[in-house]
């Protein structure tokens, strides 16, 4: 904070303290800041006609109003949704599993319950809570849910059996982590995600640990004994290093990794002895970070290889928290964990600072990329780190550019000549492109939409005073927060940060949306970002369609019309795809109606053949003109029908007949020849 | 190299180019020493595409022909075989492999098809149990070829045969691929017009391949106007006359072999001076003809009447040149004059060389023979006697001359009588023979299915008309400055051209009656272009037309093309595509049985 900013002339110092007195009434954690703010403006000097950022401050209280300081940088909690399920009982007593990246959530109540009477139900929820599906489950006791890279819901049962659904709750397929754990029964399991894709670990009834690194290249890895460990370990995570999976586990007072050869004793670096043995712990979201937590309520953290330590922290609290996540993103300024206990949460800085929020209910937290999720059972909010960006923007009474060029719009808007003082200010520094770009990223960052119109537009303001500036960010960033918007609607139900979204990248977003078939959004999506339309709009329409197919309450005449209205010509989209889609269905006479549409022979004929529809792919072949697709059909045809059939079928096509006329002719007498 | 590829209305340089860059890819994909097995027909067209220089700067090292037994030893990596998709040289292959094993630690072996992979081949090659042994199976796109700068073929030798006799369409097929990669390289051909049956299938093809292609918008601006379609069977007379220009004189006496004619050598050994004749070479003197050679660009397209006077006028331009060193006073004038030395001596030899081909070509043309065989066909072209049995067939036949001029006049009289009498067919068939042995039906039924040769049905002959209304026959044909394109036939003007000079102007509606008397629909369609890709015209910019002749296209129908786009007031230019470039003779072989034992 610059010492240099004035004091506010004698009707802006009261309408300041109006803000800093709403602010204070909004949170009381928010006071702190304001006062020692506060003190540093009041106590510089007056220079009268500089612009006045103390202005900032009162309309941006509001923003400001939920940050919380943690060493020298921000945290703050949004609200993301007030979420539409009702559960009767909370989250207690359920097994709950929420996909990063805002993923679905699905929610097991009384996972362990066995009575065959009244099964216990599995509902699967949109992370705005929105009902997708539910429905009892009739396998055996659940010990662990978890999603895949895939958006696919893992449920790895007692006996080691891992069933595999799909987001509609569709049984997709299963396998066994192993036959000895039928007897030893699954004890804990974890599902993590490697670069590989996405794992399942599990610890027995034996103590042993069995890995599986790929849930779709299934290779069941059993890991070395660990040393006097009996029944369950006290905590364990999954690590993945330098590509390899490892799992770190506490047994006792000692601390083991275990890689696919070896367990080898491991030693925090810097662990204070008296910190007893660990009794929970936790990877960052990059795997690169660890936290422990110890028996004397000691927070360790450190780099996951165990090399190097960060901090720790005498947390003053012996129990161990019901849960611990890692909240961090990426360039953090001040990576924290976030503990959490039943009435409390808590978030320890490396610095030793924390903050305290009280938690009503029984909540669970999601660690994203950056930030962490906290699903009540009535809302859900956001905890992250405030991006440097907005800090600078925001901060009370800050000096940086994008702050004084949002201050200038606003007196802009207000008919004010004071834009015109805050402008010159910026401009007599040079630093109007990064006011810009510093707007622009601001924006990106910011979840509510007033916020982010009100950056953009005094972004855009500021470009009319730039001459070659260029748009691009600007525009991209326009385009990118309208489509988070749209996603982030409760009704779609996926809260992307601009963070998450970049790294997930728009193929995975418009992939995940058409999967959970918001088919009329991801089009406009598509159109909006103007994507190609093979990539875009295509991927989508062939989605669509093979969905359409399975539709068993349509005639396949109005299917193939449905189909064929919407797809047209739309370039990239296999009509031989959908077609064997429907095939796949038992609906083989739709297949072949849509196979009509289909421009590619060399598309056509294998499907056709499939379908026994050998005479149809003879002509198909034929009119394609390819001869070396007639040669398969024929080849395929000599191979199924009898003789008689085979030739009655080729006189019917005269090319066809010709050509094998010439094969003939070429291969040796006897050896399958036509024999004439 | 290349250089006369690129000095067109459209550079055709850009199409070798992609299939050079083609080539390079797949010989880089194997790595190390390689040598490659060549089908031997292959070696001709690859020639217009690579020089041996490209392939031994991507470590080619040997290279063989394809034949049965063992391969000839070679220390390499790689070996590569370059073949045509053909079930007998799959069989061949096999039996290389299976005895090179035995002898050579591990070479890796590739396989090359030219222009396409195909299934087939490739069962075969399982059946023989060695599919497994090669390590590459690739195809290799070669469909058209580029032969001058105006002038592409797929030196597709039995597509004729393939489309009418046989009733394969491979042939059309690989037409349609080309035309694609061909659009793919110089735009979207706005219109498509066609006549005949494997126009319209190439066309059908064309635009289903490109609905296949939907989506990805060809964004370059198009190159070719109009695409012309030509089925052979529409005009099957052309062919079948002795070509009259210079270049079309050539390929019937000497035939011209991927660009190269291959002349006896006693004509230009006498050219050195002071060797004598005492070891008179024995190799047939090879040549390239191309547009490359500026005195044969000029010369190649007239009648061969004319061609004397050219090389007379061009003789005297060279000495004259030559003598302008007397003149060269100054220093400066005769650096000039010695700077100019290379392009004259080159031009000099390149005028002995044609002064020698002129006089082979006029020691031919000047026989008796040649003028009464020229004499009949031009009766059958005017329609005299054409439904009589010719006596000069007649004795042609009692002479037992070689049987291809035989069927070429019989075919003639045929198809300029529409049909023969039965009568008379059956006279020509039971003379044939029995001079030439009964073997011959299976020629002479195979003539009579392409509809070379058959009985006059019903129908009244309507070859008169056609005749006139297209004005097949000028009676005043200027050889030496041509008015018409009448002059490469000395008087007949070829069908085809005919039809293609028609569709530019008036268009094809004016000659409706006509068309429906050819075989084969005609027909219009048209491709929609991505906006902002449609050309505008300057004033007197000439529209460009591609000229696809399906089965085949004789020098002079080319020589012909070649003089409408030169013509001042035609606004057209013309590109030339075909399967192959034909003569009368070796399009007759190409339909004969079992060709190989006629060939003498």
């Amino acid at each position: 904070m610059s010492t240099d900013c004035c004091l506010p002339t004698e009707e802006e110092e009261e309408t300041g303290r109006g803000g800093a007195a709403l602010a204070a009434s909004a949170d009381s954690s928010a006071v702190i800041i304001l006062s020692s703010c506060g003190s540093v403006r009041f106590g510089s000097g007056i220079r009268t006609s500089r612009p006045n950022p103390s202005l900032l401050f009162l309309s941006m209280a509001f923003i400001t109003a939920n940050w919380n300081p943690l060493g020298d940088a921000f945290y703050r909690k949004t609200e993301l949704y007030e979420m539409f399920w009702s559960l009767r009982d909370g989250l207690g007593d359920s097994l709950v599993a929420a996909a990063p990246y805002g993923g679905p959530i699905a929610l097991l109540r009384e996972p362990l319950r066995r009575s065959t009477s009244s099964r216990p139900q599995l509902d699967i929820y949109s992370a705005s809570g929105v009902s997708i599906t539910s429905f009892p489950w009739k396998s055996g006791p659940v010990v662990h849910l978890g999603w895949s890279v895939n958006d696919e819901l893992l449920c790895v049962q007692e006996d080691g059996t891992v069933l595999i659904y799909d987001l509609f709750g569709t049984f997709k397929r299963h396998f066994s982590m192993g036959q000895e754990v039928v007897q030893s029964q699954v004890l804990e399991a974890k599902v993590f995600h490697s670069p590989y894709g996405t794992g399942v670990a599990i610890v027995t009834g034996s103590s042993r640990f069995t890995l599986a690194t790929n849930i779709e290249d299934l290779k069941l890895r059993r890991l070395p004994e660990v040393p006097g460990l009996q029944g369950k370990p006290s905590c364990w995570v999954v690590l993945t290093q330098d590509r390899q999976t490892k799992v770190l586990v506490s047994s006792g007072a000692e601390l083991y990794v275990l890689d696919n050869t070896s367990c080898t004793a491991v030693y925090p670096p810097g662990l204070s002895p008296q910190a007893g043995s660990i009794v929970h712990m936790a990877v960052s979201f990059s795997y690169k970070y660890l936290a422990l937590f110890t028996e004397a309520g000691h927070l360790w953290t450190g780099l996951s290889n165990l090399q190097e330590r960060l901090s720790e922290v005498d947390i003053k609290r012996t129990a161990p928290p019901t849960q611990m996540v890692w909240c961090r993103r990426p360039r953090s300024q001040q990576p924290s964990v976030v503990l959490m206990w039943d009435r409390l949460l808590l978030v320890v800085g490396a610095c030793n600072d924390t903050i305290q929020f009280p938690m009503e209910e029984r909540s669970v937290l999601v660690g994203e990329l950056d930030g962490v999720r906290i699903i009540a059972p009535c809302s859900q909010e956001l905890l992250q780190e405030v991006p440097l960006v907005c800090q600078d923007i925001f901060k009370i009474a800050s000096m940086a550019p994008g702050a004084l060029l949002l201050e200038a719009h606003r007196e802009y808007e207000k008919s004010s000549q004071k834009a015109d003082e805050y402008l010159r200010e910026i401009k007599e520094q040079d630093v109007l492109g990064d006011a810009v770009r510093q707007c622009v990223e601001a924006a990106a960052h910011e979840y509510d939409p007033d916020t982010q119109k009100a950056l953009m537009r005094a972004a855009s303001f500021g470009k009319c005073f730039l001459t070659d500036f260029s748009p691009e960010q600007f525009v991209v960033t326009c385009r990118e927060l309208r489509v988070l918007n749209a996603v982030r609607d409760s009704s779609v139900g996926m809260p992307l940060t601009h963070t998450q979204f970049k790294q997930m990248t728009l193929q995975v977003l418009i992939d995940r949306l058409v999967y959970r078939q918001f088919y009329p959004l991801t089009m406009e999506v598509c159109r909006y970002l103007k994507i190609p339309d093979y990539q875009g709009v295509s991927r989508v329409l062939k989605h669509w369609a093979s969905c359409k197919v399975q539709q068993k309450d349509l005639t396949d005449e109005a299917i193939a019309r449905a189909v064929c209205s919407k797809v047209g010509d739309c370039p990239g989209v296999s009509y031989s795809d959908i077609a064997a889609k429907a095939y796949e269905c038992g609906r083989p006479e739709l297949a072949i109606k849509l196979l009509d549409y289909e421009a590619r022979s060399g598309e056509q004929v294998p499907l056709l053949l499939k379908m026994k529809r050998s005479q149809l792919a003879l002509s198909k072949a034929v009119e394609s003109g390819d001869t070396d697709l007639v040669y398969t059909v024929v080849t395929y045809l000599k191979n199924e029908m009898n003789r008689g059939d085979f030739f009655m079928t080729l006189r019917n096509q005269p090319v066809a007949l010709s050509l094998y006329r010439q094969v003939g002719s070429a291969e040796p007498e006897g050896v399958g020849g036509p024999g004439w | 190299m290349a250089a006369h590829l690129s000095y067109g209305r459209v550079n055709l340089n850009i199409l070798r180019e992609a299939a050079r860059k083609e080539l390079r890819e797949f010989l880089d994909k194997c790595a190390g020493t390689k040598a490659i097995v060549w089908d031997e027909y292959l070696t001709g067209p690859f020639g217009l595409i690579a020089q041996y220089s490209l392939l031994k700067e991507h470590e080619v090292e040997k290279m063989f022909t394809l034949k049965g037994g063992r391969l000839p030893p070679a220390d390499v990596k790689n070996i590569i075989f370059f073949v045509r998709p053909r079930l007998e040289l799959m069989d061949i292959i096999a039996e290389n492999i299976f005895s090179e094993d035995k002898m050579h630690p591990a070479r890796d072996f590739h396989i090359l098809f030219v222009p396409r992979r195909s299934m087939l081949c490739e069962q075969r090659l399982k059946e023989q149990g060695v599919l497994g042994s090669f390590v590459n199976i690739d195809e290799y796109i070669l469909d058209l070829i580029p032969f001058d700068g105006d002038l592409l073929s797929m030196e597709y030798e039995s597509a004729f045969r393939e489309c009418y006799l046989e009733n394969d369409q491979t042939s059309l097929y690989h037409t349609a691929k080309g035309l694609m990669t061909l659009q793919a390289l110089y735009g979207t051909i706005p219109q498509i017009f066609g006549k005949g049956d494997c126009a319209r299938h190439v066309a059908n093809m064309m635009l289903r391949m490109k609905r296949e292609f939907a989506g990805i918008q060809n964004q370059i601006l198009p190159v070719f106007d109009t695409l012309l379609l030509l089925d052979r069977n529409v005009d099957l007379l052309t062919p079948l006359a002795t070509q009259l220009t210079y270049e079309g004189l050539i390929d019937e006496i000497y035939g011209i072999h991927n660009g190269y004619v291959k002349l006896p050598p006693e004509k230009f050994a006498q050219k050195k001076q002071g060797e004598g004749s005492k070891d008179l070479p024995t190799e047939p003197k090879k040549l390239q003809l191309n547009s490359a050679e500026e005195l044969y660009a000029e010369i190649r397209d007239k009648n061969f009447n004319a061609v004397g006077a050219a090389l007379s006028k061009k003789a005297k331009i060279i000495s004259a040149a030559f003598e302008e060193r007397h003149n060269a006073k100054t220093v400066g004038e005769i650096k000039q004059f010695v700077s100019q030395l290379p392009h004259m001596q080159a031009a000099r030899s390149s005028l002995a060389n044609h002064t020698s081909i002129a006089e082979l070509v006029k020691d031919i043309t000047t026989s008796e023979a040649f003028f009464d065989n020229l004499t009949v066909e031009q009766e059958f072209m005017t329609g005299v006697d054409t439904d009589k049995v010719n006596t000069y067939i007649e004795d042609s036949i009692a002479q037992k001359d070689p049987l291809i001029k035989i069927l070429r006049l019989v075919c003639m009289q045929s198809v300029c009588n529409n049909g023969l009498k039965q009568k008379v067919l059956d006279y020509y068939k039971r003379e044939i023979l029995q001079t030439y042995g009964y073997e011959h039906i299976l020629t002479l039924s195979n003539l009579e299915k392409a509809g070379l040769l058959k009985p006059q049905t019903a129908s009244r002959n309507n070859y008169p008309t056609i005749r006139k209304t297209l004005k097949l026959w000028m009676e005043d044909a200027n050889e030496q400055n041509p008015n018409d394109i009448s002059y490469v036939y000395s008087g007949y003007a070829p069908l085809s051209i005919r039809l293609t000079q028609v569709l530019a102007r008036p268009g094809w509606r004016s000659i409706e009656e006509v068309l429906k008397m050819l075989p084969g629909p005609h027909f219009e369609e048209r491709q929609q272009l991505p906006s902002g890709l449609h050309k505008k015209r300057q004033q007197g910019e000439n529209r460009t037309t591609l000229v696809f002749f399906l089965g085949g296209v004789t020098y002079a129908e080319i020589a012909a093309l070649r003089f409408l786009s030169q013509m001042e007031d035609s606004g057209m230019e013309y590109i030339i595509a075909t399967t192959k470039l034909i003569n009368g003779t070796n399009w007759m072989k190409s339909l004969m049985d079992r060709p190989q034992s006629q060939t003498s």
